[in-house]
């Protein structure tokens, strides 16, 4: 069991070796679902052996051989995040893989090669349990990014491709010198060292807040935080399919991963004393409100797009403004509904992906102009297009509601933030639903209309049917049913983000002081809250 | 012999140097042909001699000469190092019309690799000058031969341009160190290193004696290609021929960098405590506006190897920003440094040998008129443009190159950036370290833009078919060549995986750095004093 973490790693690395290496382009394809639905095999041991008890400790714990004198080690671990994290990856993976079957002709082999190489890096951002580990990940899964981009994407494909990796790369040059100040001030690398030496009060104030910024520069850039979020509507736009589908379903998820791991601990939170200096809360306020920014600017220009992509692109900024929210909300709800978030999101947004990338497959447009009244023509695909977008606004009894709901709660409870960061990011909320429902009622419902060259003819490649094949609906059909589970019973996978949660707010508060020996005595104040969202149908 | 046991390896490479001139007049096409493979044997067994041959100075000690693990660290990487670029320049049929259709290849093969050798001397022989002259003899046996390198290397305008803008710079710039040499002479009338060392006023330095300091950094810096005689780069590399270029950034630049730890550890004393603080910062400054001079140049670019030059200058700024955490890092900055030189070396040498490999340039400047051979080399942007598509191994090596120029993880280079950046956080430079990382973030630009053309954008049409195919015929035909391009290639990704090897060398090297004899007792012998 204990081995479980590097197996992980390896499967999607020698399975990107095996796709160069095998010939044909088809047998590239089939080996990259076939590891990557492995892959996801080998997280069912995970979810099956994990101590649902003591979800706060690091579990399945792996560490091999110092780096030598670099000084850091490659550990391995997970706690309830992290495994759900995982989860999510290896859950979208195969399904970005299958959506790219029909699409992706040109260098086949390469691709489905970089796909699995970016399943690896990310699986190990979410593994690590080492600093400069969780930032060679990280960094990583650039690399795959890249090239996805820049040689599969659209016509603006090379310059989508270097703002990609030039934003983050900027961004997350400022995160590596941030960890090895703070590794160095530490004398380890270790993530919850690090964090405990942070809160240990040996480091002055304004010293933590510059770290904290450092740290926040690469996580910002990923998430994407409102002034630094314009790589991603291009990147976004110009990936393909199953680009899009990775970068918004889980990227993305690394930014506010990190921040949820090292700036919430760090820089809204440091002392271990019982105050929140000054230093913090102007900080955690600047990051509060540049989020709302988020919120409320993505989604104003998400309402104007003619592209459905990049209106769903933009709508990923405005609803990680939510994500990033929650955690500065610095209490239970938020932060709870802020990882919930993350999950959520990477479902309905990359579920919106595909089937956009499935609209785009049969009228090679995206223009909201040229496409009208599709639900005449493709009822199913209509099905999923309107479950998803309902999803994505937060409709209660789907996904999105539960997470939508707490970080706006946790926001208007958390004693920095208060009503009027509230009130802002409910506005949000409002403004979501008018630019997704504006866009689907334009797309499915009206007068039938599509481009007048309809994609079908002999040289476009396979002929695709009119609504979507066997092959399509199976992709869609597990992420629907994620989507309703999650929006049913929100609250068994909230609970089991509580322990941890409470231990970066540990010395916060008494009442969510967990005694890491006794298994789950679970703290009350978030179960009380959450429960009666399980009832809602 | 006894005292010249120390010497071997440069002793075998200035002898088997005269032979291959010797060779060089030859009237023989096949005589002429076997140099490269005499000079490779010679480095191989000057790398074996000093590999297996355990010379630790014996306690014996030396006017001139004087072994130190730093200096054997250094020997052994020139040494490998230089197996590889003399991979590298391997002449090629004088058919062929790409890149390494070098002028050398038919006419003046015995010149060329004895010239080779003897710069490599010139550097074995820097890191163990244990005096004035004979550092200044060693240096400028580094230099003077890559002057007449540049400008045989092909016989286009360009190339007797940049010898001869090389040569007339490096004149100045010597001037420069030599007028810092005769101030440290002249004020501490020693000149043997170690003596001197004993001679200056530690910790503070007087105003004559840090001028001498400035000075003869100043002088090193032509040589490192760092601020502020950096200058010459661009167009020096971009005129020689590709391995050529590549063998400037690699052993003039160790030359230099040897040669200022010298004068550091000199100046310094063995864990480089006494360091004046004017000299850290000089460092400091010189740091700075190296990397960024070098990043925001190479940004400007449309010529890859114009490109690669000012990434050297950038690279030698990180270095130097080792060489500024000095005094308060110790030995971890000089582990740091060390081991940022034999990175460099290794995926620098990545890059240029992918260059030389890719096919030759499509396009002719003017229709109908016969190419001499280099015309056709790859070198701008819209030569290298789609070349990673058609030429899948090229173009993945030259991506593992330039991340790593970039400084990516799980590759040498990221090591070596972590490797520095360490030093200088835990010497409390936050605001260069904060200058360094903007500075990969600005490399990054460029770098990728090479990977970009490569993979991204369609290849140039090609003017004439036949170019082209002879061009790919090239890549079969050069096995040094690709030799060496793998060995680097694999270099990069196999020190960026487990470092662990080649960081203890270097931390084995910088733990006792001092190759100055009695330096340590008698520094000590000072510091106790005072």
């Amino acid at each position: 069991m204990d081995k479980l973490l590097p197996i992980l790693l390896l499967v999607p690395v020698l399975g990107a070796i095996g796709c160069m290496m095998l010939p044909g382009a088809k047998v590239a394809r089939n080996l990259a679902l076939l590891v990557s639905i492995i892959t996801a095999a080998l997280v069912l041991p995970l979810l099956f052996n994990f101590d649902w008890h003591n979800t706060a400790g690091i579990q399945f714990g792996f560490a091999a051989g110092e780096f030598s004198t670099a000084g850091f080690r490659f550990s391995l671990g997970i706690d309830s995040i992290s495994l759900w994290l995982i989860a999510l990856t290896v859950f979208l993976q195969p399904l970005a893989i299958a959506a790219s079957f029909a699409s992706i002709q040109d260098r086949a082999k390469q691709y489905y090669a970089w796909m699995l190489a970016l399943l690896a890096a990310m699986l190990g951002v979410f593994m690590a349990r080492d600093a400069l580990l969780f930032y060679v990940f990280f960094e990583l899964t650039l690399i795959p990014m890249f090239f996805i981009i820049g040689i599969w994407g659209g016509p603006e494909r090379r310059y989508a491709a270097g703002k990609f990796f030039l934003f983050t790369f900027s961004g997350s040059v400022f995160t590596l010198a941030a960890v090895i100040y703070l590794g160095i001030k530490a004398g380890t690398f270790d993530i919850s060292a690090l964090v405990d030496f942070a809160r240990s009060g040996k480091m002055g104030h304004v010293e933590l807040i510059w770290v904290a910024l450092g740290l926040l520069a690469g996580f910002a850039v990923k998430v994407p935080l409102f002034p630094v979020h314009t790589w991603l509507p291009l990147a976004h736009t110009e990936a393909p399919t199953a680009g899009s589908v990775i970068l918004a379903g889980v990227l993305l998820k690394l930014g506010t991963y990190g921040i949820l791991r090292f700036v919430v601990p760090i820089g809204f939170y440091a002392t271990s004393t019982d105050q929140i200096t000054a230093w913090n809360i102007t900080f955690l306020k600047i990051v509060a409100v540049l989020s709302i920014c988020g919120v409320i600017y993505g989604a104003l220009v998400a309402w104007v797009q003619q592209d459905i992509k990049k209106l769903v692109a933009y709508s990923s900024v405005s609803h990680l403004g939510f994500c990033v929210l929650g955690l500065a909300a610095l209490n239970h709800e938020g932060m709870q509904g802020s990882v919930l978030y993350m999950i959520n999101h990477g479902l309905s947004t990359g579920a919106m992906f595909l089937v956009i990338g499935m609209i785009y497959d049969r009228y090679h447009t995206r223009d909201i102009n040229q496409l009208s009244g599709l639900a005449r023509k493709m009822p199913i695909m209509a099905f999923f297009f309107i479950l998803f977008t309902l999803s994505s606004i937060g409709l209660p009894g789907l996904n999105g509601f539960a997470s939508e709901f707490l970080t706006i709660l946790g926001a208007f409870k958390s004693e920095h933030l208060g009503p009027i960061y509230g009130g802002f990011a409910a506005l949000g909320i409002i403004l979501g639903a008018v630019y997704m429902l504006h866009m689907a009622a334009r797309v499915i419902w009206g007068p039938l209309k599509t481009p007048h060259i309809e994609h079908g003819e002999e040289d476009h490649g396979p002929v695709l049917s009119v609504d979507l094949n066997a092959r399509e609906i199976g992709i869609l059909v597990p992420l629907a049913l994620a989507v309703v589970v999650i929006g049913v019973i929100p609250g068994k996978l909230l609970n089991t983000f509580q322990d941890p949660i409470s231990r970066l707010l540990n010395d916060r508060s008494g009442m969510a002081k967990v005694d890491k020996t006794a298994p789950a005595a679970p703290p009350a104040i978030a179960a009380r809250d959450i429960h009666p969202l399980d009832r809602i149908p | 012999m006894n005292d010249f046991s120390a010497m071997i390896p440069e002793l075998v490479l200035t002898a088997v140097a005269c032979v291959l001139f010797l060779l060089g007049c030859s009237n023989k096409l096949a005589a002429r042909r076997i140099a490269p493979l005499i000079a490779l044997l010679a480095l191989a067994g000057a790398l074996a001699i000093e590999v297996f041959g355990h010379f630790d100075g014996g306690g014996r000690e030396m006017q001139a000469v004087q072994h130190s693990a730093i200096a054997s660290y250094i020997r052994v990487l020139a040494l490998a190092v230089g197996v590889m670029l003399l991979l590298l320049s391997w002449p090629t049929d004088a058919e062929a019309m790409g890149n390494s259709a070098l002028a050398y290849g038919m006419d003046a093969s015995g010149e060329y690799f004895a010239f080779f050798l003897l710069s490599i001397t010139g550097l074995l022989l820097v890191t163990t000058a244990n005096d004035l002259i004979m550092l200044f003899l060693a240096l400028e046996l580094t230099s003077i031969p890559t002057y007449i390198m540049v400008s045989i290397s092909r016989p286009r305008a360009v190339a007797q341009e940049a010898g001869v803008k090389y040569f007339f710079l490096g004149a100045m710039s010597v001037a420069i160190m030599l007028f810092g040499f005769s101030y440290l002479f002249g004020t501490t009338g020693q000149i043997q290193l170690s003596k001197i060392a004993e001679a200056l006023h530690h910790p503070a330095l007087t105003q004559w004696e840090l001028l001498a300091v400035v000075l003869c950094i100043i002088g090193f810096t032509y040589k490192m290609a760092a601020f502020p005689l950096h200058f010459y780069a661009g167009d020096v590399y971009e005129g020689a021929a590709t391995p050529v270029t590549a063998f400037l950034a690699f052993v003039p630049k160790t030359a230099g960098f040897m040669a200022l730890i010298k004068l550091l550890i000199v100046v310094g004393g063995s864990d480089f405590s006494q360091l004046p603080h004017q000299i850290t910062t000089l460092l400091w400054v010189m740091a700075a506006l190296t990397m960024t001079a070098g990043n925001v140049l190479g940004l400007l670019q449309s010529n890859v190897k114009r490109v690669l030059a000012y990434s050297s200058i950038a690279h030698s700024g990180y270095m130097l920003v080792g060489l500024a955490a000095l005094r308060e890092a110790g030995h971890s900055a000089l582990q740091g440094v060390l081991f940022y030189l034999a990175a460099y070396a290794i995926m620098n040498s990545a890059a240029f040998g992918i260059l030389m490999l890719l096919p030759g340039r499509r396009r002719l400047m003017e229709v109908g008129k016969e190419p001499l051979p280099g015309d056709l080399a790859a070198e701008t942007f819209d030569d290298i443009a789609g070349q990673g598509r058609e030429h899948l191994g090229l173009g993945l090596g030259m991506a593992v190159a330039c991340f790593s120029l970039i400084g990516i993880p799980l590759t040498i280079g990221f090591v070596g950036k972590l490797m520095l950046i360490r030093p200088a956080l835990a010497a409390n430079a936050i605001w260069l370290t904060v200058i360094l990382v903007i500075n990969a973030a600005i490399s990054a630009a460029y770098y990728l833009r090479i990977v970009g053309t490569m993979f991204l954008r369609p290849a140039m049409p090609a003017v004439e078919p036949e170019t082209a195919q002879s061009g790919h015929q090239l890549v079969k035909g050069q096995f040094p060549v690709v030799a060496a391009v793998a060995l680097s290639v694999l270099g990069t990704l196999l020190f960026g995986i487990v470092p662990g090897a080649a960081q203890k060398l270097a931390q084995h090297a910088a733990a006792r750095p001092s190759p100055v004899v009695g330096m340590t007792s008698s520094a000590q012998g000072v510091a106790a004093a005072r």
